[in-house]
């Protein structure tokens, strides 16, 4: 899957986007595989609500491959 | 409700013209936001706006559907800017098309609102001055 990155999460993992394999997964254990990989992703956890092929999804989603995911931290236009 | 939404990295017009079928248009509600010379104390020059393009046009199009169904108005444009925004530059544009004023003015009220709860664009940094 591809994953994004954005705003100060690009400076937490040093990149706007990666390639990851998973096979299909939950929030869950996709937040344990990008916080083992990115470790100072932990501490934005709870305030970064994750998007899948650009909409916002729950806890309860489930990713695959073939899914773009984005983290979005809180936001901050206008 | 006619809905346009456009990202941008170039400057908002300074005037835009109301919609061209003006029908029962009686109330067309323009709203810029602008960029403030200070940002958390400190004297700036710029911000710096980055967005996450495809989510944030359908977000802006989702919210203005959504509130439409509460405040039913004709049409809406909403135009922000992306990249290095000068101070004194609109960073957001919204001009709100309704019968009358009541509905645009609650439109575009709660648009702003939701605009900074759901729509992924961000202040990615401030330039000082």
């Amino acid at each position: 899957m591809r994953i994004l990155f954005f705003a100060h999460l690009k400076d937490v993992t040093g990149q706007a986007e990666v390639e990851m394999t998973t096979g299909e997964l939950d929030a869950a254990s996709l937040w344990q595989k990008l916080i083992a990989t990115y470790p100072g992703l932990g501490r934005f956890r709870g305030s970064v609500r994750l998007a899948k092929n650009s909409e916002y999804v729950g806890p309860d989603a489930r990713f695959t491959d073939a899914d773009e995911v984005a983290l979005i931290p809180p936001v901050s236009g206008g | 409700m006619e809905i346009i939404v456009q990202l941008t990295d170039q400057p908002i017009a300074t005037s835009m013209a109301p919609p061209a079928e003006l029908g029962n248009v009686g109330s067309w509600t323009e709203f810029r936001g602008l960029v403030r010379g200070e940002e958390n104390g400190q004297r700036i020059r710029a911000l710096e706006y980055e967005a996450y393009p495809a989510m944030a046009e359908g977000e802006l199009r989702r919210l203005l559907g959504e509130l439409s169904a509460k405040h039913p108005c004709l049409s809406a444009r909403v135009i922000h800017r992306l990249g290095i925004v000068p101070v004194g530059e609109a960073a957001i544009y919204a001009g709100i098309a309704s019968a009358h004023r009541a509905e645009g003015f609650a439109l575009l009220a709660a648009f702003m609102d939701r605009l900074k709860q759901d729509v992924p664009i961000w202040k990615r940094r401030a330039l000082p001055a």
